[in-house]
């Protein structure tokens, strides 16, 4: 009897031998499946020597038993191991063929921007209304009256050529200056309530022939403060914070000028930021660059508002956001900022806040 | 007005470096943008005397031989017409440097050796403007009275070794248009009383005053003085003279009109020669010009009159432009032997205006707009009197005619220390203010804090306690103001509500990738009034730079579809472009400002890309776009109706409107634009302009919170033939209108009129999604929903549901 077993031992051998095998070559998990029917199935190799179990020694059927199922488990470890294999196996075939050339360029969307005079206007707006500065619009068809007249320029002054006019009618015009701005909020705003803190920017326009250096369309900002007590030193102060901001210099100086609406009236200019004030073509070889005007507003303009001038004083600036702009970034053509070269346009993108 | 630092130096004692001074005036005066030293870069020019000159054989040439200090004299090749010999002349040596860098170097010129070189002064650097009219084709000859060494610099002698500050004087600053109120501002600035001499002038002729009948209107001239001057001898002026003038930027003419220049750069009274014959008739008057009346002035230019222009005339007609310039006909010639000299003071206002009127603005008229020192005007006459007599032989006849002589009083200004301190932010003693003033050469009291002070008639900008302010300001140096920030009760910074809104519109419009514009205001007539519905009357500027740029913009997309061209003109045409601005009209006699923004859409709707998947801008792009703008602020019910607008697609634009409100309009670019402008040619455009004064009252601001729904929608397709005339509008309407309270959204899913189709019809397909947000909704709901609005569609639109 023990002959049978040695026959079913030796038979289990080769199953183990042939099963072993066919795992290890099969290619994919139908394979696999038939696999594990041929050998672990109902019919299969391993069940038939379970069959023939009858025909062993009682005494030996145990260890026969322990034989075949040691090799159903060793059986089903493997395939589970080969099917882990095969997926992935699979799975990395599936990642190979997905590969993308990543150096190919991306699909860009549109991306917008922001004016680079825009830029300018809105640094400077918020920087005064951190200030306390309210930001005010007024009419670039502007009255003689608002214009001139309020702003200490009656007819007839001779600094009205500084400024030559576009005249629409015998009483408006396009404005040259936005300080007419100043004489609409001066004459709503009561003093006895608290201080007037502004800034107005807008367009302005003078007659000149469109060249490098002149545009016959330009935009400025306008600066006033009046209270009972402010002085001349803190326009000083608050100019060098401008300059500061804007063009990171820390060096300044105030010069005596003229203006009809402030006396005293000032300019401010910078050391050239460029040259350091060697001397250079951005500062034309004078080594400062003329940056504002400003000064102490002119009682007769506080007057005109009818704004006691003994008791209300205050002080006005005016930037031109063109000449910051071409200042701040080398621009060499004024033009540049109204033909909009969508190149020229497009560069300034990342000075946007 | 062109200051010479060696001129400065009769007032006052300079030790002070030229460029240290130029800064010290700029801070506190006046702005220097320039100092000239005019000898800079020049090498080597030294005074030669000729000794001998001929001629050379069959060219313009001459050979000299010239005296130049050393050994032996050179030789020197000229080829000006005007080398003789026993002139003294500029040699530049072997080894000298010309005006532009240029180097003299010893050679042959036509086989003869030459030296050097015989200059002219525009080759050491002078401007052609600035060199006597004889000089001006050929070499400079010294004057017999020059005093200079053959060997010498020439630097000297021709005031090149001077230092010279532009002073750019502001419009209240033409006290210092002349060498004495120059030094006095200069004066002022380093702390020394300038020296300003007094004249007193030799009258050796007869009296004449009787001999002309002058009358004045004293309104146009408040002072007129005249002097008579015979036997004049007409030359050119000594070195000396013609050196201070054009380091002054004039150029010297003769002994005369020399004298009357100095005599104006000294004082800063302008004055003017005429040839005494002019007057021969014994009459002289200064009055308005006559309806009609004509004059030739100097420079040869024919003025027609105007009832506003000052002249001077005698008995016949007019002689002369009061303060402008003379006429032609009175001018002092070479054989003129006897001057009137006259020095007035003529209405600033009327001089500005004829000399704008008829395009002339001379040294003179600038000065008599601006103002001028009433106290110096007899010091003016008297100067150039006196070197008529000392260098053109003159005679000075007996006699100042004052035909009128208003005075001016000194202008007294009250004011207080502690008012000048608190305005500066300073704080200054009494004592410091008033040695300012000291400085300043101004009349002073203090008592405690009152302080008075009297301006002279030099300074006739000063009138008020603000202009004394700034005396103190400048002088006490603004770099000595401590820098301080405004100590004020707090204010509240920040936009407007409507500045707000602009704002937040030009970022959304950003974010959808469009890049800013700032175009032009003004622009032509007719590009004027394309892109709107409005029919108000355009505003246009009176007297235009041309008239491309002659009226206001009524639309912003004139100014975006200039931009549009200048980049298709570049190679540039992906490009979407905004603009936010204002447009103008005249409405009932009313100047009306309109905020807008419009935006402008050519190319692609992405950037160029190698996956071919750039889809080109069409109109339902741009429409998206506005429709998604519009979503962001809260307007979601807009409608949209084919609309014709000039300059745009007649059958491809919608006027926009939210409610019955006209917002603007979104469409095509009418290609009939691309047939005036060619650069436009083969390019699709769209855009959309929208006003703000509709637009910005029904932004929303303040949101509620809605809770997102908890229970599931549900969706149903629906496709229709229907008949093509009939708008997708009219179908969503009557889908709406009969979709009960659930119906959420109607999406059109398909349009489709091709092959398939019955003629004139067209089959559509639109999404509905219905919810309720408080329950599951039931199949029942929906079903009862959808049969009504398939028997609305048949009936109300003949819509053959499929």
């Amino acid at each position: 009897m023990s002959d049978e077993l040695d026959k079913l031992l030796a038979r289990l051998k080769e199953i183990q031998a042939e099963g072993s095998q066919e795992i290890n070559q099969a290619v994919n998990k139908e394979k696999l499946n038939d696999i594990r029917v041929k050998f672990m199935g109902r019919k299969g190799k391993l069940t038939e020597i379970l069959h023939s179990m009858k025909d062993v020694a009682p005494e030996n059927r145990r260890t026969l038993g322990q034989q075949v199922n040691s090799l159903r488990d060793k059986f089903q470890a493997s395939l589970d191991q080969a099917n882990q294999d095969l997926t992935h196996k699979l799975i990395e075939q599936r990642l190979e063929e997905e590969k993308l050339d990543v150096t190919l360029p991306g699909r860009e969307p549109l991306m917008g921007s922001k004016h680079v005079l825009r830029i300018m206007e809105d640094d400077l707006e918020k920087f005064f209304i951190g200030m306390g500065y309210q930001v005010v619009q007024g009419p670039e068809i502007e009255t003689d009256h608002y214009c001139f007249e309020m702003m200490n320029l009656p007819k007839d002054h001779p600094a009205r050529d500084m400024q030559a006019t576009f005249w629409i009618d015998d009483e408006h015009l396009l404005r040259t200056q936005t300080s007419g701005d100043q004489a609409r909020v001066l004459e709503k705003h009561d003093c006895s309530q608290g201080p007037l803190k502004m800034v107005g920017p807008g367009k302005v326009y003078r007659r000149d022939d469109d060249d490098a250096t002149h545009s016959h369309q330009f935009m400025q900002m306008e600066g006033l403060v009046v209270d009972k007590h402010v002085t001349m030193g803190d326009l000083k102060g608050t100019l060098e914070m401008i300059a500061k901001h804007v063009f990171g210099s820390t060096e300044t100086r105030l010069r005596p000028s003229y203006f009809p609406f402030t006396e005293p009236s000032v300019e401010m200019d910078v050391r050239c930021f460029n040259c350091g004030g060697k001397g250079c073509p951005i500062c034309k070889y004078e080594g400062w660059i003329e940056v504002l005007g400003a000064g102490m507003v002119h009682p007769n303009v506080l007057e005109n508002a009818g704004i006691d001038s003994n008791v209300y004083g205050g002080f006005a600036f005016g930037v031109g956001l063109d000449r910051f702009a071409i200042l701040k970034y080398s621009i060499d053509d004024i033009r540049d900022f109204y033909t909009n070269d969508i190149r020229f346009l497009t560069q300034f993108r990342q000075e946007e806040d | 007005m062109l200051i010479s630092y060696n001129w400065l130096q009769d007032f006052l004692k300079l030790d002070i470096e030229p460029a240290v001074l130029a800064e010290k005036i700029t801070r506190t005066g006046v702005e220097i943008p320039t100092t000239d030293h005019p000898m800079d870069g020049l090498k080597k020019l030294v005074v030669g005397h000729v000794l001998t000159c001929e001629k050379v054989e069959g060219t313009h040439l001459h050979k000299c031989q010239v005296e130049v200090g050393e050994d032996e004299p050179i030789q020197i090749v000229c080829g000006a017409p005007n080398v003789a010999s026993s002139q003294d002349v500029i040699v530049a040596l072997h080894g000298a440097r010309i005006a532009g860098n240029e180097k003299i170097k010893r050679g042959k010129i036509r086989g003869i050796e030459s030296n050097g070189m015989i200059c002219g002064l525009q080759e050491i650097g002078f401007p052609d403007k600035l060199v006597p009219a004889k000089y001006l084709h050929g070499i400079f000859v010294f004057p017999a009275d020059s005093e200079v060494e053959p060997g010498q610099d020439v630097y000297h002698a021709l005031g090149m070794d001077d230092y010279i500050f532009d002073f750019d004087i502001t419009p209240n600053r033409a006290d210092t248009l002349s060498m004495e109120g120059a030094a006095y501002e200069v004066g002022a600035i380093i702390d020394q009383k300038p020296k300003i001499e007094q004249i007193v002038l030799k009258e050796d002729g007869p009296a004449w005053t009787d001999s002309l009948k002058v009358e004045v209107d004293p309104k146009l001239a408040p002072k007129y003085y005249l002097r008579k001057l015979t036997g004049v001898k007409i030359t050119e002026s000594p070195l000396w003279l013609q050196t201070r003038l054009w380091n002054a930027g004039i150029r010297p003419v003769n002994n005369v009109v020399d004298a009357t220049n100095y005599a104006m750069l000294l004082t800063g009274q302008p004055l003017h020669a005429y040839d005494a014959k002019t007057f021969a008739d014994g009459k002289l008057a200064v009055r308005k010009a006559q309806a009609g009346e004509k004059l030739e002035l100097l420079n040869e230019k024919e003025l027609d009159l105007d009832a506003q222009d000052i002249v001077i005339a005698n008995g016949k007609q007019a002689v002369g432009l009061a303060g402008v310039m003379g006429g032609l006909h009175s001018e002092v010639t070479d054989e003129t032997t006897d001057v009137l000299l006259e020095a007035a003071v003529f209405d600033p206002a009327l001089v500005r205006k004829t000399a704008l009127r008829h395009a002339n603005r001379t040294d003179a008229s600038a000065r008599f707009e601006k103002g001028l020192n009433w106290d110096n005007v007899q010091k003016g006459i008297d100067i150039a009197a006196m070197l008529m007599r000392n260098h053109a032989q003159a005679t000075v006849d007996e006699g100042l005619l004052k035909a009128s002589d208003e005075q001016r009083q000194p202008v007294v200004v009250k004011t207080t220390v502690s008012h000048i301190n608190h305005v500066l932010g300073t704080k200054l003693s009494g004592e410091a203010v008033v040695n300012i003033f000291d400085r300043l050469g101004f009349g002073h009291e203090l008592a405690d804090d009152d302080l008075t002070i009297t301006v002279p008639n030099r300074r006739w900008d000063i009138e008020i306690p603000a202009d004394l302010i700034e005396e103190v300001g400048r002088l006490y140096g603004y770099d000595n103001l401590e820098s301080t920030q405004p100590l004020l009760p707090e204010t509240h910074g920040g936009y407007s509500e409507r500045e707000t809104k602009i704002r937040r519109l030009r970022k959304l419009v950003e974010g959808q990738g469009l890049n800013e514009t700032i175009n032009y205001t003004l622009t032509a007539p007719k590009a004027a009034k394309l892109f709107t519905k409005s029919d108000h009357r355009l505003v246009k500027v009176s007297w235009p730079m041309n008239s491309g740029r002659s009226a206001l913009r009524q639309s912003l997309m004139i100014g975006l579809l200039e931009a549009v061209s200048y980049n298709f003109t570049h190679q540039q045409d992906q490009l979407t472009m905004f603009e936010q601005g204002r447009v103008y009209n005249l409405d009932n006699g009313k100047y009306n400002e309109l905020e807008h923004l419009a935006a402008i859409y050519t190319g692609t709707a992405a950037n160029h890309n190698w996956q071919k998947q750039d889809q080109p801008i069409d109109f339902y792009w741009v429409k998206g776009q506005l429709t998604a703008l519009l979503a962001a602020v809260g307007l979601t019910d807009l409608t949209f109706k084919a609309a014709v607008i000039p300059g745009m697609h007649p059958t491809r634009t919608a006027a926009v409107y939210a409610g019955e409100r006209y917002l603007g309009f979104v469409g095509m670019l009418a290609p009939i634009l691309a047939v005036k402008n060619k650069n436009l040619q083969g390019h699709d455009m769209y855009g959309y302009e929208l006003n703000l004064e509709a637009l910005l009252p029904l932004m929303t601001t303040g949101v509620k919170n809605e809770p997102a729904p908890k229970y599931p929608g549900m969706e149903r397709d629906i496709s229709l033939l229907i008949d093509k005339g009939i708008t997708n509008a009219q179908v969503v309407d009557c889908i709406k209108e009969n979709g009960g309270k659930y119906l959420q959204d109607v999406q059109v899913m398909d349009v489709y009129d091709g092959m398939q189709i019955e003629h004139g019809k067209k089959s559509l397909s639109y999404r509905l999604l219905f919810l309720n947000k408080e329950a599951t909704l039931t199949e029942d709901v929906v079903n009862k929903a959808i049969a009504k609005i398939d028997t609305a569609l048949f009936d109300q639109l003949e819509a053959k549901i499929r």
